[in-house]
């Protein structure tokens, strides 16, 4: 958090001074596609999905090529309990049977094209956002609104969150994401650090808090990283997945709440 | 205990090669030393050159205090004393016993001094065993344009062949392939941790306060460690010891004052310089609290003493402060800065020994103050050093003399901690103070071996210890604690001891023409932590430890040097190759701030540079500046990153190229030009994208396998000399920043198109086109 602070203001004493921007072309090399895999399970009663796609080349529009055909099962290793789930529009793979339960680790299996894609996750303690309040920056003739979840973080345990955001009901593409590392056992309410241009005065934000685990806040710690509003990094790598056998995306049990507020 | 006995001895084993370097003398012949000044303010004169006629080499130069020593047979001899803008003085004596002689040069009365561009000996690149050195007076830097029209001793030297900008109007830079924190950057002796203010767009360097920089690139001597690639020693005005004198400048984004006088004339004087920007104060001017309350500025105050006790025993105390305050309305603000402190004794033991004794101070911190709501916080980091230099100059003969001295550096290492109110989201958090003791012993020899070759050789010993109080952990290889081991206050928790040779040499082919060979190793022991490509004031310093080994460096050089018309002009050709080891680099997603486990996010490599620097400089006339070219390489290997294979640094430009002209086109006007082009830095760019939760995410093949598009730039300067009499000087100074406007990349991102989300674009940031800047100088 002091980090994306620090950067914030320099960001914006450095623009306030001359800087400008303009679009350019640039020539980027192409890459042999890659698998793409992202799963969820949540806590609630819902629809278990898996999504399999590829990447594209970087001047391609952004259509990503589905991916069908693949066996995808997930097991509950403390049921013992594995649930198939069936193909219901390409490359989007369902099961409406599994609700996670929180302190069980579910096991991901993917098998597509004689390879074998597997990735575990294990399900948190559920923690209750009570409210959603917001915070005014001004400085530099901006005005920065942020959100800020009021919730009690559980002492003595590790715990990451990651917050969906959702303006007037469309979502921020942006990726929020912290853990309690400086923060056990604290009342926690932090700035989500959104660009000036997203949040007015009126807005209806709505925030969707999932309790994650420690691997799939590496990989959204690591995905928010390479978000050039969050700061310059030095040298951008891809996010180290939880998936083995060479894919990309992650799988992740959650917990899930969501909660309203307006703009004041 | 033990390792400070075991230190000794180290040491005592090196001061005995003392004997054996300082052979003995002729027993008829007698020393002349003293101390060089100039002779209308009293200032101290560094590299003033001393020769007795009769006797054939290149005779001796008086060093950073002034002092000179120089042997002669016995009988009638004739000194020649010369130092470039002063009028030379030539002094008969009879020599029958050691003689003490004090000199004061007269300056020239000429408008041209004002464009004198080297204050050296005329042909002292060609003749001396030093590669890779560059020395700057005040009154070359003066001429060329800057960003904002400050003059900046940081950003002119990135004007030379091998020393690389850090980025567009940057203060921080890169030598030959090594990273930015791998310069010794001193300032009267005292390491300045952040030299840089206000995101790096100006050095901390107040051009009023210095008197003279030195680089060296390569080949340092062996008085200088603790950094792999470069040192830059800068040295501060002693002030006038005649009369008092008040100058000064306003300009559109600070103003400076500068004082000087006598403290008792001819024994001591003082000098006092102050700056600080003022784009707060336009910004206190407006009705809008979102801009009123915001903070942004820096100061810079320079302070310096120097009193004569008697004729074998001065003292010189230099005290710098500086600091940036930036704060974002009243959410949040960080200020940071620099505090040093250097009291040097200098001490003639007989006409051949000079020691000087330095007890040096240096503190780096930072605050950053967030306040919110429910979430007040406090976060602190600090560096201090306290350092004792013992160094001794010992003149064997006309032709060798011998440097050798002690060095020892506590380091105190805060790496944060966290104050946070009752309700805030954080919990105060305190990390392990680091302690570390540095210490070194050094000797070198300056030798004259014949007429055509000179010698530079030595051996810096460097020991470091980490030291207790506190927890050190070892990790296994998913950077989990493996084991803790608990320390008491004082106690050792790890040494090093790293063995540095110094060696360069010099041949004479005739008195325009040499060639030159040096080797070096430096060992760095304090490592800067950064994960972002602008330097930060809040990046971490971390001593070398039980998991962080020294950084080593060994390079060697080769060049050719010529001069041509009577030294007017002079040519450098110099190749180097470097090979770095213990290189720091960090894991995925590393979390650098405020984590006791901090090293476990690291990664260790080698890295290389090599290439070729070509300089070719007019030092006087009316026109004069330099042309330099460097082709180079520089390249890191980590097993975890880029499959292990070697990348090129993001600092990695294979061309660059620098021009530099004055013009003294008349009495009144002073017209000047530069001209930076280079090969855009290596960058990592995505080679495909894909989606995670509808949005578009960037997929990368390898490490810096992109350039970004080639950075070029034409500044001008213009200086407006107003009339200048006894007791009045005045001047303005134009400059106009890229001059046509060249938009180049500071940043270049990649998003989402706004207007379609099914195409992605990438998008430059330019940051500076067209500054121009106008100062008004003034002296009285």
């Amino acid at each position: 958090m002091q980090q994306s602070i620090i950067k914030y203001t320099l960001l914006i004493a450095l623009t306030t001074l001359v800087a400008c921007t303009k679009v350019i072309n640039i020539n980027l090399n192409d890459a042999a596609p890659q698998l793409v895999i992202q799963g969820n399970i949540t806590n609630q009663v819902g629809v278990t999905t898996v999504s399999i796609s590829k990447t594209i080349n970087y001047a391609q529009d952004n259509v990503f090529p589905t991916v069908s055909g693949a066996v995808v099962t997930i097991k509950d290793s403390n049921s013992g309990v594995t649930t198939p789930l069936v193909e219901v529009t390409p490359g989007n793979y369902q099961a409406s049977t599994i609700v996670g339960t929180s302190g069980h680790t579910y096991l991901l299996n993917v098998l597509l094209n004689g390879t074998t894609y597997k990735a575990s996750s294990t399900m948190p303690s559920p923690v209750t956002l009570d409210s959603i309040t917001f915070q005014i920056n001004s400085g530099f003739g901006q005005t920065l609104i942020n959100p800020m979840p009021n919730f009690q973080d559980p002492a003595g345990i590790s715990n990451s969150y990651q917050f969906i955001q959702t303006i007037n009901s469309k979502i921020t593409k942006k990726v929020f994401v912290f853990d309690d590392r400086l923060s056990d056992g604290k009342y926690i309410a932090r700035q989500l650090f959104n660009d000036s241009a997203y949040i007015q005065p009126k807005d209806t934000i709505q925030l969707e808090m999932r309790c994650i685990d420690k691997n799939v806040f590496e990989y959204f710690k690591q995905l928010s990283g390479l978000d050039p509003t969050n700061g310059q990094p030095t040298a951008p790598t891809n996010p180290v997945s939880n998936i083995s056998g060479g894919a990309l995306g992650y799988f992740s049990a959650h917990t899930t709440q969501k909660k309203k507020a307006i703009v004041q | 205990m033990k390792f400070y006995l075991k230190g000794l001895k180290i040491l005592l084993f090196f001061i005995g090669f003392m004997p054996i370097l300082a052979y003995s003398q002729v027993k008829t012949k007698y020393t002349v030393n003293g101390t060089i000044r100039d002779k209308q303010t009293g200032e101290i004169l560094i590299g003033a050159n001393v020769k007795i006629t009769k006797l054939a080499g290149l005779g001796t130069v008086s060093n950073a205090y002034g002092f000179y020593a120089i042997s002669a047979e016995e009988g009638y001899c004739t000194l020649v004393v010369s130092f470039a803008g002063f009028v030379n003085d030539t002094i008969n004596l009879n020599l029958a016993k050691n003689t003490e002689l004090n000199i004061a040069l007269v300056p020239y009365r000429s408008q041209l001094e004002e464009v004198v561009v080297s204050t050296r000996k005329k042909n002292e690149n060609i003749t001396k065993a030093v590669m890779g050195v560059q020395k700057l007076s005040i009154n070359e830097i003066k001429n060329v344009p800057v960003l904002f029209g400050e003059k900046d001793v940081l950003k002119t030297i990135q004007l030379l062949p091998g020393i690389k900008s850090a980025g567009e109007g940057n203060s921080g830079f890169y030598v030959r392939g090594g990273s930015s924190d791998q310069n010794l950057i001193l300032l009267d002796e005292a390491t300045v941790y952040n030299a840089s203010h206000l995101l790096g767009f100006f050095s901390t360097f107040n051009s009023d306060a210095i008197k003279d920089i030195t680089v060296y690139k390569g080949g340092m001597p062996a008085e200088y460690g603790g950094r792999l690639s470069s040192v830059i020693d800068i040295k501060t005005n002693d002030g006038s010891n005649q009369k008092f004198g008040v100058s000064g400048g306003i300009g559109l984004i600070s103003s400076r004052l500068n004082a000087e006088g006598p403290i008792v004339k001819d024994r001591g004087s003082f000098n006092i310089s102050a700056r600080r920007t003022y784009a707060d104060l336009f910004l206190a001017l407006s009705k809008d609290s979102s801009i009123k309350n915001n903070k942004l500025y820096f100061y810079d105050l320079n302070g310096k003493a120097n009193y004569k006790l008697n004729d074998k025993n001065r003292l010189f105390l230099s005290i710098y402060n500086g600091r940036d305050n930036l704060g974002f309305g009243g959410s949040f603000g960080i200020d940071y800065g620099n505090t040093t402190a250097t009291l040097r004794w200098n001490h003639i033991y007989n006409s051949r020994l000079f020691s000087n004794t330095s007890l040096i101070y240096t503190n780096y911190n930072y605050k950053i103050k967030i306040t919110a709501a429910n979430n007040n916080l406090l976060i602190t980091s600090k560096i201090r050093d306290f350092n004792v230099k013992q160094d001794f100059q010992y003149y064997v003969s006309g032709t060798s003399k011998v440097n050798f001295g002690l060095d020892f550096i506590h380091h105190n290492l805060v790496p944060g901690s966290v104050t946070a109110t009752q309700q805030s989201s954080f919990n105060n958090t305190e990390l392990q103070t680091k302690y570390s003791v540095e210490s070194a012993a050094y000797v070198s020899h300056e030798w004259s071996a014949t007429e055509k070759l000179n010698l530079t050789y030595g051996l810096r010993v460097s020991m470091f210890n980490a030291l207790g109080p506190g927890n050190f952990y070892s990790y296994d290889a998913a950077g989990n604690v493996k084991d803790t081991t608990t320390y008491k206050n004082g106690q050792v928790v790890k040494t090093y001891v790293n063995l540095q040779p110094r060696f360069a040499t010099s041949y004479q082919l005739n008195d325009r023409q040499s060639i030159k060979l040096s080797y070096s190793r430096n060992v760095q022991n304090i490592h800067l932590l950064s994960n972002s490509t602008s330097a930060n004031p809040t990046d971490l310093y971390v001593g070398s430890s039980n998991n962080i080994k020294p950084e080593i460096a060994d390079q060697i050089a080769v060049g050719y040097y010529q001069n041509f018309k009577e030294n007017a002009y002079e040519f450098s050709a110099e190749v180097y190759y470097k090979a770095l080891q213990n290189q720091i680099d960090y894991k995925n997603g590393a979390e650098l701030r405020a984590n006791e486990n901090v090293e476990s996010q690291l990664l260790y490599g080698k890295g290389r540079a090599y290439g070729i620097e070509l300089f070719f400089k007019k030092k006087y006339g009316k026109f004069n500046g330099w042309v330099g070219y460097t082709l180079s390489k520089t390249e890191r290997q980590f097993d975890q990153i880029n499959n292990g294979a070697w990348y090129n640094a993001t600092q990695d430009r294979t061309h660059e190229i620098s021009v530099v002209g004055i013009y003294q086109a008349s009495k009144k006007w002073t017209v000047s030009a530069t001209f930076v082009y280079y090969t855009g830095n290596a960058v990592t760019f995505p080679s495909g994208k894909y989606n995670i939760n509808g949005q578009t995410v960037f997929y990368y093949t390898e490490r810096n396998g992109y350039r970004m598009p080639n950075y070029h730039r034409l500044d001008f300067g213009a200086t407006l000399q107003g009339k200048k009499t006894a007791k009045t000087d005045r001047s303005w100074t134009f400059s106009l920043y890229n001059a046509y406007g060249r938009e180049n990349a500071f940043a270049i991102n990649f998003q989402e198109d706004p207007n379609n989300a099914n195409k992605t674009q990438a998008v430059q940031t330019t940051l500076f086109r067209w500054v121009p800047s106008v100062t008004y100088n003034f002296k009285f």
